[in-house]
């Protein structure tokens, strides 16, 4: 299955990315395969897995406890019990043991909410020094999810259902109960707390999306330093392996009032996790996001922004992230939460280049790039394979197929502010 | 006392220069910072030694030197000298702190660096006009030596031009002194002793006309300003510091302290031509400034606007216009210090001056977010926003010369708001907008190569918020000047039908 077998039986790429297309073609990733790159998107992984294991967890918290209430001040402290439920795919009582860690907590989480960047304090000091994990960005995903909806799946359109509304009406009920101003904002303006719920239900559907990733992450970390990967298609086939694993978990969400479980989104819909929320995800905020405040002008008669949201791609595919750090820029939450559980090896890599720690925030920012750009990649070849044909086909008209594939999904790379072309380069850090 | 502000530097010069120091040693830069400190803290302190509630002469030093022709080592020192002097103490401070680590040539670099605060401070001090003019002919070597070894790509080209440029200045200075010394029939060239009361209205008007063009060379005015783009350009920054910021002075003051000190009665004359020329070159410096795509080159066009101001305010000569003019010399100094010192950081980091290229400095992780924070904080004084040291300049040159020439300071209103046009032109281009992520991986500027920045930014603020600090010292002696002079008798002569408009003056 290498490049000249594939290349053999039909013609060259004649896509502007066409070195790319024949690398997908040959099994690999949209990164380039080096060292250099493994060692650095793996490393990312690691230092994003930890942000990520307290945000399903804040996600979930949020969803099914905190839930309507109308001044949510708390909502980021998360409670022991949420610390110490039990990741599905981690632990000795997983239901898919993915990585071989501890199903609660990952204790470098629990170590920086103890102590931060300052010293060992109250959760409400560590709050209000701005000395956290920066919920807001996980927030920002979840509301991208929501507002781009129509990508594929079901999930959307049940939150319009007659069925989702009576399970929300029955949940809005139970939580207002005996607080007769809100059940009677809830008679004048059914639909305020409904779209509430519905923006809950996405709290839940991300935060179920990332309890797989979590674990995903921490283990291609592990198996990285055991020297298990040789390469970057390596780390790519975990992913899509990974992938398919999961694929039919299923994505609900659940509240709980007064020791009572509402079932808004029951498990039984059938809602599985690659179509309703990693195909949504990836799309809403690998590729389509929001403009950023810093960047783009949203004032109508420039004509910055898109009228359609399927032209939006302000995703981290897309990102510039040389103005992280500045304001206006929403990734900055993000790298600062990653900053804070880099490994060593990043750490001493990035003393290396450019500013060494100074610029570190930008540094890393171009690292995850590359990284979600292998993920991405991960998500093609998934894709590819269910929809489409194995790599090494030996019928002609299946490879056409499959490139035709591949140069539609690189179709949407072809704008300037596509990062693809600057990864291919070491120099761009 | 002032002895020492010449012999420190001095005695510096030639220890740098020939003591047999090993090659890349760090002693030259070590002693040279040294003693520059040392004379600013010293002329500090000679400040608060000054005597306020007196407007003579201070500090004075005579020798006989050589009788023959009237040259006497005659120092002394007042509210008009003394700020200079310490301004430039604090910019020979910065200009040696600012000189890369690693400069070519140290032991020469550094001594003629000192070499010229000597001549700078000479200048200043100088009761005889023949030792004045020692002084201010002996600083043009050593500064066209800085220019040209150390300068930019065409830096020969404008070190010859400043070179010619200001030896004619001194020629015309020269002659102009002469005359004075003896058509006044003075027995030395002292000061104290030359007259020009004696002397017939046109005559009066031949040697002020000599020392207006010799100074305005210095200072510089249009149309006698074309040295000064092309020799600040080519310097290298810190040489640039001490060309702007301090030698341009020796302009002002000697426009000061000769043409208006020694010619009361034809100033007049003069006063209203000099108003207009000095509104001319406020509005041609914006104006050109504005024009440029080089930043340094708009930081030079903008130093040429900043003299009119001071132009305007000497012609106008009421209590507080002079008062004003040395005010803008001094703050003057200070921003155009500023200014370069951050252009020449953007230039080293960054690798350009264009304004087409520069962008998004203002990137607080990759870009110089202090360097251009600090650059917007300058353009903003330059361009005389309330809160820094170049609004309570400008505002007392205004007050002081309105009621004298409305029209020429109507002008300079006008132009100070082109000012706010090109600095904002500048600070957009260069601070704000994205970086070009092709080539930005710009090197980290160092903390200690921000203090002079910060330093100079301090001053100005400080003064900007207090400027009596600044005015206190000044005030004595700029009275005394501008009262040689009968106000009045001018306002009844050109205004005949208008009431008198008494110029207002700071309350002490």
């Amino acid at each position: 299955m290498s490049t000249t077998l594939t290349q053999a039986k039909i013609p060259p790429s004649k896509h502007e990315f066409s070195e790319i297309v024949h690398r997908l073609e040959a099994g690999g990733s949209m990164l380039p395969d080096t060292p250099e790159n493994l060692m650095q998107i793996i490393g990312i992984y690691k230092a994003y897995a930890v942000p990520m294991d307290f945000y399903w967890r804040d996600l979930l918290y949020i969803a099914e406890r905190v839930f309507l209430n109308p001044l949510p001040a708390f909502k980021y402290f998360l409670p022991q019990e949420y610390l110490d439920l039990h990741n599905h795919y981690a632990g000795d009582d997983a239901d898919l043991r993915i990585w071989r860690g501890e199903a609660t907590a990952h204790p470098e989480l629990l170590e920086f909410m103890e102590k931060g960047e300052t010293f060992k304090g109250s959760k409400l000091f560590h709050h209000l020094w701005h000395d956290r994990i920066n919920m807001e960005f996980a927030e920002a995903c979840m509301r991208a999810m929501l507002w781009h909806q129509g990508m594929g799946g079901r999930f959307y359109d049940y939150l319009e259902d007659p069925e989702y509304i009576a399970n929300a009406d029955r949940a809005i009920k139970a939580y207002f109960k005996g607080n007769p101003l809100m059940l009677g904002l809830h008679k004048l303006f059914p639909n305020m707390f409904y779209e509430k719920v519905r923006e809950l239900s996405y709290y839940s559907n991300l935060g179920l999306f990332w309890e797989v990733m979590a674990p995903v992450f921490f283990e291609m970390s592990d198996i990285y330093d055991e020297g298990g990967f040789k390469g970057v298609p390596d780390a790519m086939q975990f992913l899509v392996n990974g992938i398919f694993a999961v694929a039919g978990r299923p994505i609900y969400h659940h509240v709980y009032i007064r020791g009572e479980c509402y079932e808004i989104i029951p498990k039984s819909k059938g809602f599985t996790w690659l179509y309703e929320a990693a195909l949504p995800y990836v799309e809403a905020v690998f590729y389509r996001t929001a403009p950023f405040r810093g960047t783009k002008s949203y004032n109508a008669q420039a004509q910055q922004v898109p009228d359609e949201q399927k032209d939006f791609h302000y995703g981290i595919l897309y990102a510039d992230v040389f103005p992280v750090g500045s304001a206006g820029i929403p990734p900055t939450l993000l790298m600062q939460d990653m900053f804070h559980f880099l490994p060593q090896y990043l750490l001493d890599y990035y003393q290396e280049y450019c500013r060494g720690e100074d610029d570190i925030l930008i540094q890393l920012g171009i690292t995850f790039q590359r990284s979600m750009y292998n993920v991405t990649s991960a998500v093609i070849q998934a894709l590819r394979t269910a929809l489409l044909y194995p790599l090494d086909d030996p019928n002609p008209k299946h490879l056409l197929k499959n490139r035709q594939f591949f140069e539609m999904q690189m179709d949407r790379f072809k704008r300037p502010e596509a990062r693809l072309h600057d990864i291919q380069n070491q120099e761009y850090r | 006392m002032l002895t020492a502000l010449l012999l420190v530097p001095f005695i510096g010069a030639v220890l740098i220069g020939f003591l047999p120091i090993p090659e890349g040693s760090n002693l030259p830069r070590k002693l040279a910072f040294a003693i520059a400190a040392g004379l600013f803290a010293y002329s500090f302190w000679l400040l608060t030694q000054l005597d306020l509630s007196s407007a003579s002469l201070q500090f004075v030093e005579y020798l006989p030197w050589a009788k023959a022709i009237g040259l006497n080592y005659n120092l002394g020192t007042d509210g008009l000298s003394l700020p200079f002097v310490a301004l430039n103490g604090l910019l020979t401070w910065i200009a040696i702190y600012s000189t890369k680590e690693n400069v070519q040539r140290p032991r020469l670099y550094y001594a003629l660096i000192l070499f010229v605060n000597a001549g700078v401070t000479g200048a200043f001090i100088a009761q005889n006009l023949l030792l004045f003019l020692l002084f201010y002919e002996i600083e043009l070597i050593p500064v066209y030596f800085l220019i040209a070894i150390w300068g930019g790509s065409k830096s020969q080209y404008a070190a010859t031009k400043f070179l010619l440029y200001t030896a004619v200045s001194g020629i015309l200075i020269l002659a102009a002194f002469l005359g004075m010394a003896w058509l006044g029939g003075s027995s030395s060239f002292d000061v104290a002793s030359i007259s020009t009361e004696g002397l017939s209205q046109r005559t009066q008007l031949i040697l002020l006309t000599l020392l207006l063009v010799g100074f305005g060379i210095k200072i510089p005015l249009v149309p006698l300003h074309t040295w000064q783009p092309d020799s600040y350009v080519e310097s290298a920054p810190p040489v640039a510091i001490l060309l702007g910021g301090i030698l341009a002075k020796m302009g002002v003051y000697g426009l000061l302290r000769f043409g208006l000190g020694l010619f009361p009665q034809t100033w007049h004359l003069v006063a209203p031509g000099l108003a207009i020329i000095g509104s001319i070159t406020v509005i041609y410096g914006a104006l050109s400034a504005i024009a440029q795509k080089d930043i340094k080159r708009m930081v030079a066009y903008s130093s040429i606007g900043h003299m009119g101001y001071i132009l305007v305010a000497a012609a106008a000569s009421t209590e507080l216009s002079v008062l004003g003019a040395v005010a803008q010399a001094i703050s003057h100094g200070l921003i155009l210090a500023l200014l370069f010192e951050l252009v020449g950081i953007v230039e080293e980091k960054v690798g350009t001056r264009e304004l087409d290229v520069l962008n998004g400095l203002m990137n607080p992780i990759r870009g110089l977010p202090l360097v251009s924070a600090l650059l917007i904080a300058a353009g903003m004084a330059s361009a005389g926003i309330p809160g820094l040291v170049g609004f309570a300049a400008e505002f007392i040159v205004f007050q002081g010369s309105f009621s004298v020439f409305p029209i020429c300071t109507l002008l300079c209103i006008l132009a100070s708001g082109l000012t706010a046009v090109y600095f904002a032109i500048l600070l957009n281009r260069t601070c704000f907008g994205k970086l070009d992520n092709k080539l930005a991986y710009y090197p980290l500027v160092a903390r200690s190569q921000q203090i002079p920045a910060l330093v100079l930014t301090a001053i100005i603020l400080v003064l900007g918020i207090q400027p009596n600090w600044l005015l206190r010292w000044i005030e004595p002696t700029t009275n005394a000047i501008s009262q040689t002079f009968s106000q009045p008798e001018i306002i009844a002569t050109s205004q005949p039908h208008s009431p008198t408009i008494k110029a207002p003056t700071l309350t002490r």
